[in-house]
């Protein structure tokens, strides 16, 4: 991740900048909403910020080293909304092909479980009903130092 | 319904709020289906998009819309191979886009 970041550095022109945008670390939200309001949210029981901490590690490494000065940065939400817990599966099974990480039964299991409450909260509520999955961003700017 | 991302467009006005894209040159690592490319591309000199993930490159080639196929590049590389092939200094904005 370092070594990308330098290669990054490397092709920016003078003046230029890098803006990172990755997922916080905290755990993503499935949410039923009806209307404006919240009928469900419970974590994501996938989730694992090891990747995130490693990515922000390399940030604060650049920064430390004196690659890259951070200028601004700020937080926002990026909801995904589905009108089915199925449309969302298909949705989250699209991505996870690209995944080829070793999938963890018991995690697994408990998505399962937790689709599955998610799914009669749905069915029992009727109409205008949708399944969420919300997660939280960091967007940094990062100029590099040009006394480096 | 189709599933929908960001419906109220969150990630691109944070985006627009810590950099201009007015006549730039961009390289956007980790483009997916172009999800994101699509908000600002229009406002950029030129955008080099790239994914390591064929499908994703494939998909964004395919929705590119017709006055944005003269200024975006989508390219099926991972970045380490494309920084090696690529020439120094050659970009105003590059954008980690969820894939550090």
């Amino acid at each position: 991740m370092v070594h990308a970041l330098e290669e990054i550095r490397r092709l920016l022109k003078p003046g230029g900048c890098l803006i990172d945008i990755h997922p916080i670390r905290e755990a993503k939200l499935i949410k039923v909403h009806h209307g404006n309001k919240i009928l469900f949210a419970e974590p994501d029981p996938s989730y694992c910020g090891e990747d995130i901490k490693k990515a922000e590690e390399a940030l604060a490494q650049v920064i430390q080293c004196g690659l890259f000065i951070t200028e601004r940065d700020d937080q926002f939400d990026l909801p995904i909304y589905a009108s089915s817990v199925a449309e969302l599966q298909d949705f989250f099974a699209e991505i996870e092909a690209y995944d080829d990480s070793p999938k963890d039964e018991t995690v697994e299991a408990r998505m399962m479980e937790l689709f599955t409450r998610v799914g009669e909260i749905m069915k029992t509520t009727g109409n205008e009903v949708e399944v969420a999955y919300h997660e939280r961003a960091r967007i940094t700017r990062l100029n590099p130092n040009p006394r480096q | 319904m189709t599933v929908r991302t960001d419906p109220e467009n969150n990630e691109p006005r944070a985006l627009f709020a810590l950099a201009d894209f007015n006549d730039r040159r961009v390289l956007e690592i980790g483009c997916g289906d172009g999800r994101l490319t699509w908000h600002y591309a229009d406002k950029a000199a030129h955008v080099t998009a790239i994914d390591p993930f064929e499908e994703s490159i494939t998909r964004a080639k395919e929705n590119t819309p017709d006055n944005l196929k003269s200024r975006v590049e989508f390219r099926h590389i991972g970045f380490d191979d494309f920084a090696t092939a690529s020439e120094s200094s050659i970009f105003d904005i590059a954008i980690l886009s969820w894939s550090l």
